[in-house]
C-alpha cells in the first residue's frame, strides 16, 4: 500500500481560557506502515503542535483512557488503524463525559461516581478468618464473572448511547455491566430489592432504548446486549416479587 | 438514598411503564396484522370481504376490537411517548450524536419516533373516519380509497409497519428474546411482505370499479 498523507482535522477548545471558541484544526501527516492514532497523535504532538491535549496510557486497549470519537464513531485511538480510516480523518473527545481540553475528557470522575452509586463491591457481613480455606466457587461461575470484569471502563459505550447523551443520571452499559457482574457473584449478599432499587428505573435499565450503540461500539467486543437484557429480565421478575 | 425517594417509597412505576409500552405496543402491532389481513380478503372479492365484515359485526367482534384498539392506541402514545426527548436541548443533542455516530439502530429509533408522531395523527383520522362510516363495507372503503384518500392509506400502511416492525426488533434486543442479526432479518422479511399485502389490498380497491 501506498503511504498517504493524512489529515487529521481535531477538535481544539480549552475550556479554562474564557472567550476561546472551539474550533476544528487540520494537521497534515505522511501515514506509516501500522500507524494507529495514537501514533499519529504523538507525532503531531511530538513535531508540529505540543499544545495539543489527549490521553493515553497503555497504548495496548488495556487501560482505556484513549477513547476518542474517531469520525464521529467512539474508539480507542490506540487500537484504531489509520489504514482503515479515509484519508480525512476527524477527531473529537467522547460526548458526556467532562471535557478537560481538546481530546482529554475526565472518564475517571464518572466511573467513581459510578460505582458509588451502585455499590460496586462485594457487599458480605461475614468477617474475615485467615486461618479457614477459601470459600470454594464452581468454575462456571467464575467465568462467568471474569467475563463481566472485562470492560476496561473506556466510556465508548456510554459516549455511543443516545440516552446517556441526554440524561446526566443514566447509568448506560458499563454501569449496568457493572451492576450483573455483582449480581453472578455468590460472595455478594446484597438482598434482590437492593439491587432493583439501583438499576430498575429511568436511570438504570429501564432508561435503555434498545438502540445497541453500546454493543456495536464496544472496543472489547463485550456482549453487552445479552447482559442488558439479563439485566432487565431479572428486574422486572425482582419487582413483582418485591 | 435521598428523603424525597426514602419517603416516597419504591417506586415501580418505570417497569410498569416499560412493561405496559411493551404489551400495548405487541397488541397494536398483532392488531395491525390482522387489520391487514383481514383487509386483503378484499383480493378473493367483495363478497369475501363483505361477509367477513359482516360476520366480525353480528358477533360484536368488530365494535369490541375497535374500541379496544382506540384504547391502546392511546396508552401505547402515552407510554411509549414519554421516551421522545421534548425539549430544545436534548432534539438538538440527539441530531447532532445521530448525525455524528452513523448507526443503523440509533436511526431506525429517530425514524420511530417521528413514524410514531404521524400516526398518532394519521391513525387517529384513519380510526375516526371509520368509526363514523360504519359498518365497514367493500363499497365504502374502495369509494373512500378511490376519491383521493389512496395517499393517505399508502403512508399510513408504510408508517405503521415501519414503525411496528422498528419496535418489535427493539423489544426483542432489550429483553433478548431472539439473536439480533437473524432478527433484523426475520423482521424485515415480515415486514416486506405486510407491505407488499397492503399494497395489494389497495390496489385492488382502487381496481374494484362499478361498486
Ligand atoms: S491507551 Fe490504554 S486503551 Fe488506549
Amino acid at each position: 500500500m501506498k503511504n498517504r498523507e493524512l489529515t487529521l482535522n481535531i477538535f481544539r477548545y480549552d475550556p479554562n481560557i474564557p472567550g476561546r471558541e472551539p474550533y476544528m484544526q487540520p494537521y497534515s501527516l505522511q501515514e506509516t506502515e501500522g500507524m494507529t492514532i495514537f501514533i499519529a497523535l504523538n507525532q503531531i504532538r511530538e513535531n508540529q503542535d505540543p499544545s495539543l491535549k489527549f490521553d493515553f496510557v497503555c497504548r495496548a486497549a488495556i487501560c482505556g483512557s484513549c477513547g476518542m470519537l474517531v469520525n464521529g464513531r467512539p474508539r480507542l485511538a490506540c487500537k484504531t488503524l489509520t489504514r482503515d480510516l479515509p484519508e480525512v480523518i476527524t477527531l473529537m473527545p467522547l460526548p458526556v463525559f467532562k471535557l478537560i481540553g481538546d481530546l482529554s475528557v475526565d472518564t475517571g470522575s464518572w466511573f467513581r461516581q459510578l460505582s458509588i452509586k451502585t455499590g460496586a463491591w462485594v457487599h458480605s457481613d461475614k468477617s474475615f478468618n485467615p486461618n479457614c480455606q477459601e470459600e470454594r466457587m464452581s468454575n462456571e461461575t467464575a467465568l462467568k464473572i471474569y467475563e463481566a470484569e472485562r470492560c476496561i471502563e473506556c466510556g465508548c459505550c456510554i459516549a455511543g448511547c443516545a440516552t446517556a447523551n441526554i440524561r446526566d443520571d443514566f447509568l448506560g452499559a458499563a454501569g449496568l455491566y457493572k451492576i450483573a457482574r455483582f449480581m453472578v457473584d455468590p460472595r455478594d449478599e446484597r438482598p434482590e430489592e437492593k439491587y432493583f432499587d439501583v438499576v430498575s428505573s429511568e436511570e438504570g435499565v429501564f432508561g435503555c432504548l434498545g438502540l445497541m450503540a453500546c454493543e456495536d461500539n464496544c472496543p472489547m467486543e463485550l456482549p453487552l446486549q445479552v447482559q442488558l437484557a439479563y439485566v432487565r429480565r431479572k428486574m422486572a421478575l425482582i419487582g413483582f416479587r418485591v | 438514598m435521598q428523603f424525597q425517594r426514602i419517603v416516597t417509597g419504591k417506586i415501580k412505576s418505570d417497569l410498569y411503564y416499560d412493561l405496559i409500552e411493551l404489551f400495548s405496543g405487541l397488541f397494536l402491532a398483532g392488531f395491525l396484522g390482522m387489520h391487514l389481513i383481514f383487509e386483503s380478503s378484499i383480493i378473493a372479492g367483495k363478497k369475501v370481504f363483505n361477509n367477513l365484515s359482516q360476520t366480525l359485526d353480528e358477533n360484536y367482534l368488530a365494535l369490541a376490537g375497535i374500541s379496544l384498539v382506540v384504547v391502546v392506541f392511546f396508552i401505547h402514545f402515552l407510554t411509549a411517548g414519554r421516551r421522545i426527548p421534548t425539549r430544545c436541548k436534548e432534539q438538538k443533542i440527539i441530531w447532532h450524536h445521530t448525525g455524528r455516530l452513523r448507526h443503523l439502530n440509533t436511526w431506525a429509533w429517530v425514524l420511530q419516533i417521528i413514524t410514531g408522531i404521524i400516526i398518532l395523527i394519521l391513525g387517529s383520522i384513519h380510526m375516526w373516519v371509520v368509526v363514523t362510516d360504519r359498518p365497514i363495507k367493500a363499497e365504502t372503503s374502495a369509494l373512500r380509497i378511490q376519491s383521493g384518500y389512496l395517499w393517505f392509506y399508502v403512508i399510513l400502511l408504510l408508517l405503521s409497519v415501519v414503525h411496528a416492525g422498528i419496535g418489535i426488533y427493539r423489544q426483542f434486543i432489550k429483553w433478548g428474546w431472539f439473536p439480533r442479526k437473524p432478527l433484523g432479518y426475520v423482521i424485515g422479511f415480515i415486514s416486506i411482505f405486510f407491505i407488499l399485502l397492503g399494497f395489494t389490498a389497495l390496489f385492488t380497491f382502487l381496481r374494484a370499479g362499478g361498486l
